[in-house]
């Protein structure tokens, strides 16, 4: 299965965060939470540590080959 | 008789007749013969006409108003062109018809720019146009604009509720521009500062001249469905209304009404406003200004990504304490329950409390345990844990956390839990003179 995106996980991330600040969790799944929620943001920082931008050009038949980004 | 441009001398010739010519004989009167003029053929005077107009007369600017336009099957364009006493047939050939925005109205003040000639088959005096402008500059362009603006509003394609959000987080912007211009230098710099991890595909195409519009709209058409993309930017840099002409045709509005993405348009300065910036989801003003809205900011995502874990934390410890609360409220609970009966059998009573105190404390233990494995938890995973810099706990028996001096006779078996895992101890007792 395809690792999810930033987009995902922040998304997931989102929900964590009020089930876990909601009132009425039961500490189980409050801690099970707790473990998907540090592995989420661990996973995001990592993508956001990407420091260099890919550019890539769409060819014909969605060939793709990289692009200078001519900004040198 | 070939007519000769050089020799035919049309408007030489007289109208009148050669005066006859007396011949004188001895034995008669004299006799008058005419000599024959020069007859011309209607075709001939026809074409030399049109000689003389197209070589004597240069190219000029002429206005009028239109009337009677005709757009031909063959993409060629008739009209007439007048002003209050006199008008003139036009001709507008496709070929340079193509260049039109858009067809006049009849009652349109225009000026157009053209030979005169004479159309040899019918005798016709007509005016050959080049060039057609309305009489204030952009005049056609705007009719254009707003022909083209109406047709879509009536489509519902201009909507405000048509218009899709945006993704917070793409993870790839597609972006259609010019691979040479310096929009896209613009919005990769943008990009770069912003969202480094992002990933961008681009479609180059031509954005300005003709066929411009095919090429946009077809590279709108494959970005969206390539399915790679989650996010479009459809751009370029200032320009004339000439220049920015193709985002204002109607093949882009479709393909971006059609695109399957959120589309970000961002054609020429704040000031220009094309049909492109009002089908799309987004208008920016400016390509930078794409960029930014396209992706997120590094910056603020890595704060918010800092916090997330003291949040859980924080959010875990209430969860804990709740449970604990439970737990002592059931207890008092049940006690309240039993003590509120008056029954004879107290002993019965008694002991039924006795076996339900048990029970509980059974119960309180199990979850007394799953709170320990909770805390345990908590402390291993939470970023605050200060094992990492050498602190370690001490447990005793129960699980419980030891803290004082004086729960550590000599002897006492115990555990230390330091940051990888628990040690086995054996307590040889506190230290002289330290202070509890």
């Amino acid at each position: 299965m395809e690792e999810p995106g930033l987009e995902g996980r922040l998304r997931r991330l989102e929900q964590i965060v009020s089930a876990l600040e909601a009132d009425d969790l039961e500490l189980e799944r409050a801690l099970a939470l707790f473990e998907e929620g540090v592995a989420h943001v661990r996973a995001a920082e990592q993508i956001l540590a990407e420091a260099e931008l890919r550019v890539e050009e769409l060819l014909q038949g969605d060939r793709t080959r990289p692009l200078r980004s001519g900004d040198e | 008789m070939k007519a000769d441009r050089k020799t035919l001398d049309l408007f030489g010739s007289s109208e009148e007749l050669e005066p006859p010519i007396e011949l004188e004989t001895p034995e008669s009167p004299p006799v008058h013969v005419r000599a024959e003029p020069r007859v011309w053929s209607v075709s001939e005077v026809n074409r030399s006409v049109r000689e003389m107009l197209e070589d004597y007369l240069p190219p000029l600017w002429v206005a009028g108003e239109v009337a009677n336009w005709t757009a031909h099957r063959s993409g060629h364009r008739y009209f007439t062109l007048k002003d209050d006493q006199a008008q003139i047939r036009c001709v507008m050939w496709r070929r340079d018809a193509r260049q039109l925005p858009i067809d006049p109205e009849n009652g349109m003040n225009v000026r157009v720019f053209g030979g005169l000639t004479l159309y040899e088959a019918r005798g016709e005096y007509q005016l050959t146009v080049r060039q057609l402008e309305a009489r204030d500059a952009d005049g056609l362009w705007r009719l254009a604009f707003e022909k083209l603006r109406k047709k879509l509003d009536v489509e519902g394609l201009l909507d405000p509720r048509r218009k899709r959000a945006l993704p917070r987080h793409p993870g790839t912007v597609g972006i259609v521009t010019s691979a040479t211009g310096a929009a896209l230098r613009d919005m990769l710099t943008v990009i770069r500062r912003r969202a480094p991890w992002t990933r961008v595909l681009v479609r180059s195409c031509r954005v300005q001249g003709e066929g411009a519009a095919v090429e946009v709209a077809e590279a709108i058409r494959v970005l969206s469905a390539c399915g790679r993309a989650d996010v479009l930017i459809v751009g370029r840099g200032g320009g004339s209304i000439e220049d920015l002409w193709a985002f204002n045709e109607e093949a882009v509005a479709r393909a971006i009404a059609a695109c399957s993405l959120p589309v970000i348009s961002a054609v020429g300065h704040e000031i220009d406003v094309t049909i492109a910036d009002l089908v799309a989801d987004h208008r920016a003003p400016t390509p930078s200004a794409a960029a930014e809205v396209a992706v997120p900011d590094a910056v603020q995502l890595g704060e918010l990504l800092e916090t997330l874990p003291i949040r859980f934390a924080r959010a875990l410890r209430g969860a804990v304490e709740r449970r604990g609360r439970r737990i002592a409220d059931g207890g008092e609970r049940l006690e309240r329950a039993m003590r509120g009966r008056t029954v004879p059998t107290r002993q019965r009573v008694l002991r039924a409390t006795e076996w339900m105190e048990r029970a509980l404390e059974r119960q309180v233990g199990w979850r007394r345990q799953a709170l320990r494995a909770a805390a345990g938890k908590l402390d291993a995973l939470s970023p605050l844990a200060t094992l990492g810099r050498g602190y370690a706990v001490a447990l005793g028996e129960g699980g419980q956390v030891l803290r004082r001096t004086e729960e550590f006779p000599p002897g006492l078996r115990f555990r230390l839990r330091v940051m990888d895992g628990r040690v086995r101890c054996d307590a040889l007792g506190p230290e002289p003179d330290e202070q509890s």
